[in-house]
């Protein structure tokens, strides 16, 4: 499984699985000390092992990042506080996947 | 947001230093491989591309290019016993909590909780960006890790790519 924060990336090299994350390069799996939303990524990464049809499958994880972001090398992504309230992952949506292993 | 269009916002950064847009890798299909056992009994690891190492070990070059260079991390790392060097993208949050990109602990839970299997024995740490001699990815260093994954028994790999 490939949790991408570059979508347009994932659809050229198309690998097996991608997990899509609309979340600042670096912010793969969420903000800083959010568990639960790290963890409903990884959930939502493995349950594609079994919901994934066809090889190059792409599942928009369910996210809304609190401000916009922009590709920052070696600068700063985001401007937003780096704490639990940065993003707001919609967890039905990602309990939905999770379900569907 | 829309998502950042990664291709455009790269040629225009390179393109400005000078550089011809890159020729990406393009794939117009994928394998697919599918488990013959229950997530519950499968081995998991982890593969970061974003500069991340272990303290005792030596920073990654954040400049690099074509590093082909790939670390083994013990599944029993402490979360705060790394350190990231990469000039590519903002990691102040990884920096604050790796699990922002290489999420060691919450896999560690889902074992403990019995949603996967095990936690593999080995967690990795390579393949650097901007690896411009592909040839060398497909026919050494790619197999290579494939190997080291077939060793360690690992049935599902979880790359994050920064």
């Amino acid at each position: 499984m490939y949790v991408a924060t570059g979508r347009d990336l994932a659809v050229l090299v198309k690998p097996p699985r991608v997990l899509f994350v609309n979340a600042p390069m670096g912010n793969n799996f969420g903000a800083v000390g959010d568990s639960a939303m790290q963890t409903s990524v990884l959930r939502a990464a493995l349950s594609m092992i079994d919901s994934t049809e066809q090889g190059g499958g792409l599942v928009d994880y369910p996210i809304t990042w609190l401000d916009n972001f922009q590709f920052a090398p070696g600068g700063k992504a985001s401007s937003a506080t780096a704490n639990s309230t940065t993003a707001i992952s919609a967890t039905d949506g990602a309990a939905r996947l999770g379900e569907s292993r | 947001m829309q998502p950042i269009k990664y291709v455009d916002a790269l040629n225009e950064h390179y393109g400005a230093m000078g550089n011809p847009p890159y020729r990406w890798t393009v794939h117009e299909t994928a394998p697919l491989h599918r488990l013959t056992k229950p997530l519950g009994e499968c081995t998991v690891s982890l593969l970061t591309s974003g500069g991340v190492s272990q303290c005792v070990m030596p920073a990654f070059n954040a400049d690099a290019r074509n590093d082909h260079r790939l670390d083994a991390i013990d599944h029993q790392v402490a979360a705060d016993d790394f350190q990231i060097h990469d000039s590519y993208y903002d990691h102040s949050d990884a920096d604050s909590d790796i699990n922002c990109i290489f999420p060691l602990e919450r896999l560690r839970e889902l074992a403990d909780a019995g949603e996967i299997g095990s936690v593999a024995n080995r967690l990795w740490s390579g393949f650097m960006g901007r690896i411009y001699n592909r040839s060398k990815v497909i026919e050494e260093s790619a197999p290579a890790f494939a190997d080291a994954l077939l060793q360690d028994e690992v049935d599902l790999l979880v790359a994050a790519p920064s």
